[in-house]
């Protein structure tokens, strides 16, 4: 997809329905299976699969209480899926550039200014991963929960202070509240087709299945 | 105890290093400018990158360090203590050497890029491995915190130091000169003989040689030695 405020929106309302109910969460996952590049936007498997081993880890829990463990896990994983995807399809400044065409100079821009700043981030958090991993091997440390506690504490410290950083910047630059952009964008013809297809998993995690499949029967 | 570069290829985009050679025991310089080869190198012999030909061969060494360029890579620990500690070193013999009693208890973040740079390198030269490999170890120094620096790298007896540093002003003692130009490793080889080849010799030196002298070695110290002794 090609153009980021259908991107985000497709993304948004799948989200949506992947959230409010197992149907709409498998339908979201075949828009997935249709429209995306699949496997190829997916971070590499030691990003991943810890994410995807959480969210089994507490599924299992919530099954071993009672709970719809198993529609937690299938509507979580979606959810991460559709996140993976407009994470990778993401450009520097497409966020900024659809919160200023969607709410304005001021507002909008405030919003998508933030938005940039918090994906930078995670990139530089990745960095932050592997020059930690480094260290860790010169060091001969082995990871395991004693290595974990500080190594995160050192890493949540760091990008507080790299945020502060980057306030006193903005404010020495004479950054005060808002900002002008003309944002530009292209849409191919398969975007808007996707992006309405997008609806079709709303709508099956809004409609009350059962009742359907009672009338029918 | 050596280190030998087989053929070693390494490309990365439009960047392609290559080496070969022999870095025996003893204190070798690699010298060349910003962006020559130089870290990639450093992260090769360290293991941290594999080659795309070609092989880095260890020969009876049993333990290696690689010093990072920048010392806050190294920090894993939210104490300067920790962090000595994470190092398998008493915190007590590292901040005396290091010159930093009493902040034990400091955030790393919190000290200079000159302290925490004095602290790496005490780590790392006090551990004493086979195969010390040091990315850059005066940047960020002041010319009393490089002599230091030269000092503490001289005082390693035994090993294989391996220096990678455009420095050309504090230098410390040592045995070979090699150059990283383009991301292609040249020998220079032994000191004092590869002396007068070395292309990126600091100012003293070339002047020393203009002159008719022949240092013995690399330092300024070496350079006015020479010259005194032609002079008389």
């Amino acid at each position: 997809m090609q153009d980021p405020r259908l991107r985000l929106f497709a993304a948004a309302v799948l989200s949506l329905a992947a959230f409010a109910s197992t149907a709409g969460a498998v339908a979201a996952l075949v828009w997935w299976l249709l429209v995306t590049p699949r496997t190829k936007v997916l971070p590499r498997p030691g990003v991943f699969l810890p994410l995807i081993a959480m969210i089994a880890v507490t599924a299992a829990l919530s099954a071993w209480g009672g709970g719809a463990g198993l529609s937690y896990f299938i509507r979580m994983t979606v959810i991460l899926l559709l996140a993976a995807w407009v994470y990778a399809g993401t450009e520097e400044g497409e966020m900024l550039a659809v919160a200023v065409w969607a709410l304005g100079d001021r507002v909008g821009f405030e919003i998508g200014l933030i938005a940039e700043m918090g994906l930078t981030g995670l990139a530089v958090i990745r960095q932050d991963i592997e020059h930690v991993r480094v260290a860790m091997t010169l060091k001969g440390i082995r990871p395991g929960v004693r290595s974990i506690v500080p190594l995160a504490a050192n890493l949540i410290v760091t990008e507080i202070r790299r945020s502060d950083e980057i306030a006193r910047l903005l404010v020495v630059r004479g950054y005060t509240i808002g900002g002008r952009i003309c944002p530009l964008f292209r849409t191919e013809p398969g975007d808007v087709l996707a992006s309405i297809m997008a609806l079709i998993p709303v709508l099956l995690s809004t409609l009350p299945l059962r009742d359907v499949f009672i009338l029918l029967g | 105890m050596r280190v030998d570069l087989e053929g070693l290829v390494f490309a990365r985009g439009p960047f392609t290093l290559r080496g070969s050679g022999t870095f025996g025991e003893g204190v070798h310089l690699v010298s060349g400018p910003v962006g020559g080869g130089k870290s990639t190198l450093a992260l090769l012999l360290a293991g941290l990158l594999r080659p795309e030909s070609g092989a880095v061969r260890r020969h009876g060494v049993s333990s290696a360090l690689l010093l990072l360029q920048f010392p806050e890579h190294h920090i894993t620990c939210p104490t300067v203590a920790g962090e000595v500690r994470s190092w398998g070193l008493a915190p007590e013999d590292v901040l005396l050497r290091a010159d930093l009693l009493g902040r034990g208890d400091d955030d790393p973040f919190h000290l200079s890029r000159g302290e925490l740079r004095r602290l790496t390198l005490a780590c790392a030269v006090m551990q004493n491995p086979d195969l010390l490999v040091l990315d850059e170890p005066f940047s960020s120094l002041d010319c009393v915190a490089k002599g230091e620096a030269c000092w503490m790298i001289e005082e390693r007896g035994a090993g294989i130091t391996i220096i990678f540093s455009h420095e050309r002003a504090v230098l410390p003692r040592v045995d070979a000169i090699w150059e990283m130009e383009d991301g292609v490793l040249t020998a220079r080889g032994s000191v004092p003989d590869a002396i007068p080849s070395w292309r990126h010799a600091p100012p003293y030196l070339r002047y020393a040689l203009r002159e008719g002298a022949r240092p013995e070695n690399i330092r300024l110290s070496d350079a006015r030695e020479a010259l005194c002794r032609i002079r008389g």
